[in-house]
């Protein structure tokens, strides 16, 4: 048997483990991102607190050094990744540019402290700025940085805590499907078990089994290896039993026309003749229970029942057997409280009764009672007899007309006929009187219910 | 050859009585395994004919018994069994084979296909080869169950004919009368006492007075070689 091709369980798992694993790496991406940002945003901050710190007690002739103004761009400097570009402005009371330095666009001068976010340039570009009057109050310094550089800061302290990560997440993947990979060993080996199981030599998983997961899986494949075993079993017994049943009148029949091609015409040819008569029907009797199982087995036939009355069923049934069962001497009889209305197969009920009065007819001794007994209320058919108590071998003069399937066979096809009207059957029951029965319960809330 | 044949459906069992009688055969039927066990430790059959689905057990249950008797005394577990059945399908040949069946045969079959099987059980028993048994000028041939001298048919009845042919497929050793008569006669025949006498007598007479030989309060023999 091939594998049916499906999606990789391994495959799978790996691709939700990478999908967890990418979600959550992208929500540290972020969290490194937004905490750049954050710490870019204090760093620049504090940087230019501390500048003003610095310059504002220098006063703005350190901004103008020896006359000139300091180099426009503090970029010319540059020496470290980290190093912003700041512009310092220093006013006086009036509002009078003292000294300027970096490449800022003009703030406009106004009396506030502290931190702020100006909109300079052409066209308008967002500067964050500190601004600090010197403790007389004499003159103020500003100062700035632009916040695009600011941003770029950002980006770069994010992009170093991120690209590890970007780096290592393929090398992650590729363990984590080893990881997986070698974890599910086990199940592989199951599934390698399982799908070399040999169901028709009852074969079961008998390697041991670790995992708790797999020990639920295990049993139940034992279980149905079991129960399909089982089902397999009595299907070859009943495919035995009828194969026997048919080959043997056949066999017989081969047997009597050899006779009657190799005897001359005479008692013996009658004989053999009406023995191979005999042998044609009882194959012909096997051969109608054989169809009627097969068509017991058809779905279709829940959609065929019918509402029949059991007690005029059993009626015909008594009044077909009881002539030849008087000329063998034994006495038939029904004993019913009236109707016995039941959803059900008329052509198998009336099998599984034949089946059941034929057993009785042929393997009880002569002066048996053999009775049909009907109880409606109980959900009851019964077939009892009182063979126990007569003396005599069972089977002893037995019915030329009647024909029983062998026991084991009939009870099956009884058995198969209860089943498939929700009834059990029960071989054998001991009744009061020494009597036994063979008793059919029919399940009578279903059938009120039908 | 006298034949047992374990069957419980009387057509069968009566219908091969009848052909194998027809056939020379002395058959004696038992319907389950008791009574066929109890019939192998009275007499020696030299062939079991065993149906599988009895109505007191499992035929390989009879099977199996008997394969595990002691030697040396009745039953004979050497005793070729040919297993004829319904069962049909292989493992069930394999199973009644491993236990030790010498053949298997499906029912239904041809009632000339089973006498041929026993025959060649019976060869295969004497350990050979030929489906014709030659002694001297002489020519058997059990499945057409004819004899020919230097070429020559001779006509022998049924019996005459089952006389020879165990005596010849247990030379040089002795068959007593009673032996004869087990491999002649089921437990139905009426017996005379001198039957036995009476088909060597007749023997004698159509093939010579020196192939089957007198041991006088013992039996009959036929020598190893003949002119011995």
């Amino acid at each position: 048997m091939k594998a049916a091709r499906g999606p990789s369980l391994t495959r799978h798992l790996l691709a939700w483990a990478l999908a967890a694993l990418t979600l959550v790496w992208a929500t540290f991406i972020l969290f490194g991102y937004a905490t750049g940002e954050h710490e870019a945003d204090e760093l620049t901050d504090g940087h230019l607190a501390s500048v003003s710190s610095l310059l504002l007690p220098l006063g703005p002739e350190a901004l103008r050094g020896n006359g000139r103004t300091a180099p426009p761009n503090g970029r010319d400097f540059k020496a470290h990744d980290y190093q912003r570009s700041l512009t310092v402005v220093s006013w006086d009371t009036q509002g009078r540019v003292l000294a300027r330095t970096g490449d800022a666009p003009m703030p406009p001068f106004t009396p506030d402290e502290g931190f702020a976010t100006l909109a300079l340039g052409n066209p308008p570009e967002p500067w964050r700025t500190f601004a600090r009057w010197d403790p007389e109050h004499e003159h103020k310094l500003m100062v700035l940085l632009s916040e695009a550089e600011r941003d770029d800061l950002a980006t770069d302290i994010a992009g170093q805590v991120i690209e590890p990560g970007l780096w290592l997440l393929p090398v992650v993947a590729l363990v984590l499907g080893l990881a997986i990979h070698r974890g599910l060993r086990p199940l592989r080996a199951l599934a390698a078990q399982v799908h070399a199981l040999d169901t028709q030599g009852a074969q079961k998983v008998e390697a041991p089994v670790r995992f708790q997961e797999l020990a639920a899986t295990v049993d139940a494949i034992n279980r149905l290896v079991d129960r399909y075993h089982a089902a397999l079993t009595r299907e070859r017994a009943l495919a035995n039993e009828f194969a026997h049943e048919l080959r043997t009148p056949l066999a017989s029949i081969a047997l009597q026309a050899r006779g009657i091609q190799d005897t001359p015409s005479g008692p013996a040819q009658q004989q053999a003749l009406a023995r191979l008569q005999e042998d044609a029907l009882r194959a012909g009797e096997v051969l109608a229970h054989l169809l009627a199982l097969a068509r017991t087995s058809r779905a279709e036939l829940d959609e065929a029942a019918e509402t029949l009355d059991l007690d005029a069923l059993a009626r015909r049934v008594v009044s077909e057997f009881a002539p030849a069962a008087h000329a063998a001497g034994r006495e038939l009889g029904l004993s019913s409280s009236g109707p016995f209305p039941l959803s059900g197969h008329p052509v198998l009920l009336e099998l599984a009764l034949r089946n059941l009065v034929q057993n009785a007819l042929a393997h009880t001794p002569p002066g048996t009672q053999i009775e049909v007994e009907l109880d409606p209320a109980g959900g009851i058919l019964q077939v009892s007899d009182d063979g126990p108590l007569r003396t005599g071998s069972p089977g002893e003069a037995t019915p030329a007309a009647v024909q029983p399937l062998r026991l084991g066979l009939g009870h099956r096809v009884v058995e198969k006929v209860a089943a498939l009207h929700g009834a059990t059957f029960e071989p054998d029951v001991p009744l009061p009187g020494q009597r036994r029965g063979w008793r059919l319960r029919f399940n009578t809330q279903r059938e009120l219910q039908a | 050859m006298r034949v047992l044949v374990v069957e419980d459906d009387k057509g069968i069992a009566e219908g091969l009585a009848a052909h194998l009688s027809r056939a020379g055969h002395a058959v004696d039927c038992t319907p389950g395994i008791a009574p066929a066990w109890r019939a192998l430790t009275a007499e020696a059959f030299d062939v079991v004919l065993l149906d599988l689905g009895l109505a007191d057990g499992d035929g390989t249950d009879l099977l199996r018994r008997l394969r595990q008797a002691p030697a040396g005394r009745l039953p004979d577990p050497a005793t070729p069994v040919l297993i004829m059945t319904a069962r049909d399908q292989v493992s069930s040949r394999i199973a009644g084979l491993d236990l030790g069946a010498d053949d298997y045969l499906t029912k239904p079959f041809d009632p000339d296909e089973l006498a041929a099987r026993m025959r060649a059980l019976t060869r295969r028993l004497a350990g050979r080869a030929e489906t014709t048994i030659r002694y001297g000028d002489l020519e058997m041939d059990p499945a057409a169950r004819t004899v020919r001298r230097a070429g020559e048919p001779v006509e022998l009845s049924a019996r005459e004919f089952s006389v020879l042919l165990a005596l010849i497929e247990a030379r040089p050793h002795v068959l007593s009368r009673a032996q004869i008569e087990a491999k002649l006669y089921n437990w139905d025949s009426a017996l005379e006492s001198n039957a036995i006498e009476v088909h060597v007598h007749r023997l004698r007479r159509k093939l010579g007075d020196t192939l089957v030989r007198t041991v006088r309060g013992v039996g009959y023999y036929v020598p190893a070689e003949p002119g011995a």
